[in-house]
Parts: C-alpha cells; structure tokens; sequence
C-alpha cells in the first residue's frame, strides 16, 4: 500500500519525440492518491501523449512514469490491472446491452462469473447506471454513454482512474451528475486524471492541476497556489451609483493608480475594472481617499480570477525554449 | 436540360467531379481498357484458314461480352451501394435534403452520375469491341449494339438498386454487402426457378419467365450466340426483354427511394434494447421466430470462453447467430430438396449436376458471408475505438485474434454444415459418391478457410471495416473469377496444362472437380489445390497474427 505522502502516480523528465517533433518535453508530476488531477492544455499540448504513455499505450522516448511504483512502459500488464482508461472515444459494440457490454469487460479482465455479476451491479451503482443495464449502448445518450464509460474503468477496481475529455459534450445536467460522481470517486480513495477543455468545470472538482502547452509543463501544483504564481495581479472592481459625471471619475481613480494598472471602463455598467499588485493596506487607503473625494462609490470588490483566466495567462505567453 | 436532370443540378456536379477526380476512377478505366483489349489479343484467331461462318470471331467477341458484363456486375454497384448511407453518416444528407433541392434532385443527381460513368468504363471498352468488329461476322446492329444496350441497362438498374439499398441502411459496409446480394439475385439467382420448373405454361411458368428476364445471362446468351448449360434449360430470353424489366425494375426502386429520401429519414429512433419477458406467449413466439432470441438476456461469459469470441457473435452487424441459423436452415432445406428432386427424378439432370448447385451454392454463401465477417474482424474493432480499449485490457494480442477467428471460423463450419444432410442422401443414392462428397467437403473447408484467412489478413491493415470488405470482395472475386475466367477461356487461348494450374489456386474449383462438375470432369486438383489454398491461407494467418501483435504494441 502507497502512504498518502508517496506519489501514486509519477512522471519524471517525461519525453516522446516523434521524428524531429517533441510531442511531450521533459514533463514531471506527481498526484497522490485520493487527489483529482485536472490536465489542461490546448488541443496538441501533449496531454493524450502523457495520457497514453501512462496507460502503457505509448512508450516515450526518455523519462520514466510510474503507477503505485510500477514502471508504465516496462510492466504494461500490471499496469493495465492498475489503470482504469476512458478514452474521449466511446468504443461501443453494436447490440450490446449495458450489462452485456461491462459483463464482456469483466469477463476480459478475469473477473469470475460469480463475481463479475456483483461487481456489475456495483459499479452501475456508482455510476448512477442501473436504470440503463437493459439499453443498448449505442442507443445511450452521450452523458449516459459517458457514465457507462466510467462504470467500465471501475470494473477490476483500479487505483488510478484516467479520464479524457469525461465532460466533454455533455448538457449542464449531465456535467453536474458526472462531477458528483467524480468527487465521490476521490472520496473513496480513488486518484483521478481528467483532463478537460471545460476549464470552470474542472476547478469545481480539482485539487491539483497541471498546465501544459506545446509539450511543456508551464504549471503545476494544487489549485490555489496554481492560481496565484500565474495571476500575481488581482483584479479589483470600482462601482459608481451615479454615472453623470463618469469621466471625474475616471480621472480621480488614475491619479491614486500607478501607470501599470490600466483602467477598464464602462459608463453602462458604471464600472470601473484594474489590475493591480498592491498589498490590502494600499487599496484600503485608495478606497478612503476616493470616498473623501466625494466619489459615489457602491462597491469597491476582488475580481475572483478563475482557471481560464490561468490558462489563459499561460497560452499567451511564450514557451521558454 | 432543366435544373433538376441537367448540369446544372449541383449533386450530379459535384458527384461526377468528385470521382472523376479520383485516381482509383482512372485506374479502373484504364484497367477495363488494358484488360479488354489484352483479351482479344489472346484470343486473337492465329489460324490462317478462311472463317466463313464467322466462329473466330464469335469466340473472341463471346468472352469479351462475359468480361465486360462480370466488369459492370462488380464495378458498378459499389459507388451507388455507399453513396447516401455514407452522406448520412457524415451529416450531409441532412444538409441537403433541408435545402431548396428536391429529393427526385438528389436521387437523380446520383443516379445519373453513376450512370454516366458507368458509360464511360463501358466506353473504354470500345477498342476491343471495334477490333472484334473488324474481324467481320461481329455488326454493331446484332452484336455490339445489343451487347452496349444489356451493360447499359444493368449500369442503370444497379445504380437504382444501390442507391435503394444505401438509403435504407446504416453502415457503409451492411450497404455493400445488401447491394451485392441483391445483384446476385438479381442477376443469377432470377434464372433458378425457371431451372428448376423448366418451361412450364400458366401463372408458375409467366413468374418464372418474368424471374428469367431480370438476369442479363439470358440477354447475353442471344447477343453472343452461346450454347451453354444454361441455353440448354431453356433460359435463353431476348435481350428486349431484358431491357424492359430492367426499366420497370429501375423505376420501382428509383420511386422506392425518393419515397424514402424526406427529412423524417433523419428522425429515427434507436432501438431502445426491449427485452423480452420469459415464460410468455410472446416470448415462445419470439424463440420460433428468431431461433436464439435476440431480445433475451444474455447470461454472463464464462472465463473458459474466449471472451472476445462471444462478443463478436453478440455484436457484430452481419451474421449474429439468430440470422445465421436462419440461413443454415434455408440451406438444409435447399440442399435436401435439390437431392429429392434428383433422386425421384423430378429434373433430369443427374446427381452431379445436383451436387455441382450444392456446391455452388456453399461457396456463394461462403463467400458472400466469409469476407463480410472476416474482413470486419480488426478493422471495425479500430474503427469503432474498440481496439484502443481493449489495448488497455490484460487480454493478448493472440487472444483477442484467436476469439475473433474463432467466431468466424464456427460459422463457416455451420454453414458447411448446413448442406450435409443433402450429401448423406446423396451418398445414400449413390452410394459410390462417398469419397467424391468427402473430397468436396475438404475443399470446401479450404475454400472457407482461404476465405477467412484473406479477408482477416486485408482486415488488419485496414482502417474502415467498409474499406476492407470492399478490398476483400475485389482479391476474392479476382482469385476465384479470375481462374473460373481462364477455365472459360479453356482451349483457346488456354491450353489444359495452363488451366489445370490456374484452377488449383482455386479451391471452389477443386469440390468442382471432385463432384465431376460438368466442364470439370477432366481436371485432378487435388490434393495439389489443398497445398496451395492451405500454403497461402496459413501465410495470410502468419501475416495476421503478426500485424495484431504490431497493433497491439506501444506506440
């Protein structure tokens, strides 16, 4: 059994060239076990190479990684009995119903027949799936198929769940359903992979997460700390009650600004957006002034910055060569 | 020309540019043009005697008119077999039919340019045709004029009969399959109960007539002057009639489908997975019905099975094991009533001949099933994503292959066995035929082994399972064809030595052979076509299982 403080899955200096192209660029993480990584990068990034490599589908071309101590690409068997991989494609059979459909799983994975039924059972519980086991898959919707997807990677009980794209394409529901049982997953000791293009989503249910781009890890960490070495500058926001004389206003919040904290404003909303890097003693002191200024301020408030503007942040600026 | 017939309609534009813009298109045209004439240059008259009833010139034309026929037979049917099933899969369908396009348009539109270029692979045929023509006794009016009208008139009624079928199914590879079928029946199958009636008078004799004139063989035999088995039953119909039943045929299946061409084609609802309650009345039905009842639950797989085999007789598309032992049953009940018939002599045509339609009629449904499962094996495991799956499962490489060989190779053996009991009352007739009908059914198992093993082999390297059921079709059909073509062509310019080896590559012609088939009778295949069939099918196998092993491999 891995203690909580070792990694249970880790990739060190992960590198898969092919040809003169370099897929995936010295790449190292560590989750621990109960954790939900969230994997994030553009289209291209290298984050289906990192998922194949761990999966033992892949094998890169330097670098190690490694399931509850099990090298991937050297013990791809054990591997597959510690992985369990949703791929963001289906794969389904034509007239299979869902209890045949993970009945065949099972039987793939050894599971013996008196066992197989019950675990069946247990993972369309998890999943929330049991009203389905008499539908055909390829008659699911896409949400449905997903669940079934994820009752297939549960089927021989693996430590480590893989998840490509699990929220992609689903309708709000859906999205919802599938993050309950994601986190409940994690509850039970599961750790998670996910990577996902629906960035709010996956900062709902992720304690950790790794930005890539073009190959390269660009960050990586728990969430919070994620958040704050990417956005240093915060975002305040300034509201007016009254936008008569919008453009005093303007002027008096520049002169308390300093030049590197543009203002955005907007006489509609009567808001007044910067960002800034100033300690909480410096904004209480601007906020006092601009009231002394006779300014009719209704709310002076952080702008929470969210995953996608992280991301964001990242994609734009230039990989380090 | 108006919008909808003419040029102007922009689905014939876009199809007719599409295609020809397709190297495969050139190649096929070229392939006609190079092949037809290589033809005639083999059977090219060396003789320098004076031909004053014009026979050389016949036994150039004849085959010549047989090749370009067997040419439209497999050629045609397979652009108009894909063409809507493959626009509704991608979505375009649905882009078209809500646009101000009429659906006659769009059949039209695909019809006509399916003709159209049909007319030009018949048209690369015309140096051939000229060159029989100047041998003289060949004129257009009898002979290359009717024989032009009969391909034209088949390129049009296979490209209706495609275009019906694609519009009512859902997958590339179902389409093709159900469209070959239908071309059989249509073009062979229409002759048997005239065969098997003989020329009777009142309604039982006009049905069998009017089946007769469905099939070109008929309209062929009077263009080309034949006298063949066939003439001898008496099947020999005017080409006239031919073209007239091919209109009306044309014409049902063309209103067929732009019937079925309307947007509710697109609201379909999927099969939701009733299951059947047991123990009812319905239920009993369902099982005298069906055989094996789709709609029970299945019980759980267990682990001393290949898992993967019981999957592929579950779920695969063509050939589930209630639609297999339907066609099994048909067979044992075709097979006893052809010996019956024999045996009491109702038809007058000898056990032999009796044994060479059962034989005929195993290695057709070997090879109309065979490549459709073999060839579905690898590819449509990848094409479906399946195959990435079970990458990620413990289960082997030569574990995953051996399920799926397994689940054909079972029912080949079913559907062999399906004829048995039509040859133990053969044997039972005639008792010395024992070791002839052993013999056939060696070959027929190397025949259904041969089948496999090609068409699994193509499989592996293909992406689509449609790509690789089209690619095995066209090997099988060359290999078994082709060598029944140099047996036609037996005597000039082949001589027997020739045919002799070029028939042990075919092992449907080695059963031939051993039930004394009529023109087969003077050829000892065996056990030479058993070494051949059984080097390349294991070579196939080698390859196979070499390729899965690759596939299953990292990246």
């Amino acid at each position: 059994m891995n203690s909580s403080s070792e990694p249970v899955v880790e990739t060190q200096n992960l590198t898969k060239r092919y040809g003169d192209f370099v897929a995936l660029d010295g790449l190292s993480i560590h989750v621990h076990r109960g954790e939900i990584l969230g994997f994030i990068g553009p289209n291209g990034a290298g984050k289906t190479t990192t998922i194949k490599i761990l999966v033992g589908l892949s094998r890169p071309t330097s670098g190690s990684a490694r399931i509850a101590g099990v090298d991937c690409s050297a013990d791809g068997k054990r591997i597959k009995r510690l992985v369990g991989y949703m791929p963001d494609k289906f794969g389904s059979y034509d007239n299979m119903r869902v209890r045949e459909y993970l009945d065949f799983f099972g039987a793939v994975f050894g599971i013996p027949l008196s066992k197989r039924k019950r675990r069946v059972e247990e993972v369309l519980d998890i999943t929330d799936a049991t009203y389905m086991q008499d539908k055909f898959v390829e008659s699911l919707s896409h949400g449905m198929q997903q669940r079934v997807g994820i009752a297939r990677t549960l089927l021989h009980d693996p430590e480590v769940l893989i998840l490509d794209e699990p929220a992609n394409g689903l309708d709000p529901k859906a999205r919802i359903e599938m993050r309950e049982i994601l986190l409940r997953l994690a509850d039970q000791g599961k750790t998670l992979i996910v990577t996902s293009h629906i960035l709010p989503e996956l900062a709902r249910i992720c304690s950790t997460v790794a930005i890539v781009t073009g190959g390269k890890l660009r960050a990586f960490g728990k969430l919070d700390d994620v958040m704050k070495s990417i956005c240093p500058r915060r975002s305040y926001e300034i509201q007016v009650s009254d936008a008569a004389d919008f453009a005093a206003a303007e002027r008096s919040i520049s002169e308390l600004l300093l030049t590197d904290e543009p203002i955005e404003a907007s006489q509609a909303e009567r808001l007044f957006r910067f960002p800034t890097a100033r300690s909480e003693a410096d904004l209480s002191d601007i906020l006092k002034r601009l009231i002394m200024g006779g300014l009719p301020i209704t709310q002076f408030r952080e702008v929470a910055s969210d995953l996608e503007d992280a991301f964001l942040t990242i994609a734009q600026t230039k990989v380090p060569s | 020309m108006n919008d909808g017939f003419g040029w102007k309609n922009p689905v014939l534009g876009r199809e007719l540019l599409d295609r020809l813009r397709s190297p495969k298109t050139v190649l096929t045209i070229l392939a006609i043009a190079v092949g037809t004439c290589l033809l005639v240059q083999l059977r090219w008259p060396s003789d320098s005697r004076l031909d004053v009833v014009s026979q050389s010139s016949m036994e150039v034309f004849r085959p010549l008119a047989y090749v370009l026929t067997l040419a439209v037979m497999f050629l045609v049917p397979a652009f108009p077999a894909t063409s809507l099933v493959n626009e509704r899969r991608k979505g375009t369908l649905a882009l078209l039919l809500n646009s101000p396009l009429r659906p006659w348009q769009i059949y039209v539109g695909k019809w006509l340019s399916n003709v159209i270029l049909a007319m030009i692979m018949i048209s690369a045929s015309m140096p051939a045709l000229s060159a029989c023509y100047a041998m003289g006794g060949i004129t257009f009016r009898s002979h290359i004029g009717p024989l032009l009208l009969v391909l034209l008139a088949m390129a049009i009624q296979y490209s209706a009969v495609g275009l019906w079928v694609s519009v009512r199914s859902h997958s590339t590879d179902a389409s093709l399959r159900m469209t070959y079928v239908a071309v059989l029946v249509l073009s062979v199958l229409s002759v048997g109960p005239l065969a098997i009636v003989g020329n009777l008078s009142g309604g039982a004799g006009w049905i069998a007539n009017a089946c007769t004139a469905l099939s070109p063989l008929s309209a062929l035999q009077e263009i080309t002057q034949s006298q063949s088995q066939v003439t001898d039953l008496g099947l020999s119909r005017g080409w006239l009639d031919f073209l007239v039943a091919t209109s009306l045929v044309t014409v049902l299946f063309g209103t067929l489908t732009m019937l079925k061409l309307d947007p509710i084609l697109m609201d379909r609802v999927k099969p939701i997975g009733k299951v059947t309650p047991k123990g009812t009345a319905y239920s009993v039905l369902r099982r005298i019905a069906f055989l094996i009842d789709p709609n029970q639950r299945k019980a759980g797989i267990p682990l001393w099975i290949n898992p993967v085999m019981v999957k592929e007789f579950r779920t695969r598309k063509f050939g589930r094991l209630h639609w297999l032992l339907r066609i099994v049953a048909c067979c044992i009940i075709v097979s006893l009533a052809l010996t019956v018939v024999s045996a009491t002599g109702t038809v007058s045509w000898g056990v032999q001949r009796i044994a060479a339609a059962m034989v005929l009629l195993q290695v057709g449904m070997l090879m109309l099933l065979g490549p459709s499962l073999g060839a579905s094996l690898i590819a449509g495991e990848v094409e479906s994503g399946g195959w990435q799956i079970l990458r990620t499962t413990p289960i082997g490489p030569i574990r995953i292959l051996t399920g799926k060989l397994w689940s054909v190779v079972w029912t080949m053996l079913i559907l062999l066995l399906a004829t048995l009991p039509g040859y133990i009352v053969m044997g039972y007739i005639v008792p010395v035929m024992v070791g002839q009908v052993n013999n056939v059914l060696i070959s027929l198992l190397f025949v259904a082994l041969f089948v496999v093993s090609t068409s699994a082999c193509v499989s592996g390297f293909a992406r689509s399972a449609a790509v690789a059921t089209i690619t095995s079709y066209t090997i099988l059909i060359a290999f078994f064809a082709g060598t029944l073509m140099i047996w036609l062509a037996r005597g000039k310019p082949f001589g027997p030595i020739f045919v002799e080896r070029a028939l042990m590559l075919n092992p449907a012609a080695a059963a031939l052979a051993e039930i004394q088939a009529p023109g087969f009778e003077n050829y000892q295949l065996t056990p030479w076509s058993w070494w051949v069939s059984g080097t390349i099918s294991v070579l196939c196998l080698l390859v196979l299982a070499i390729r899965t092993w690759l596939l299953s491999r990292p990246d």
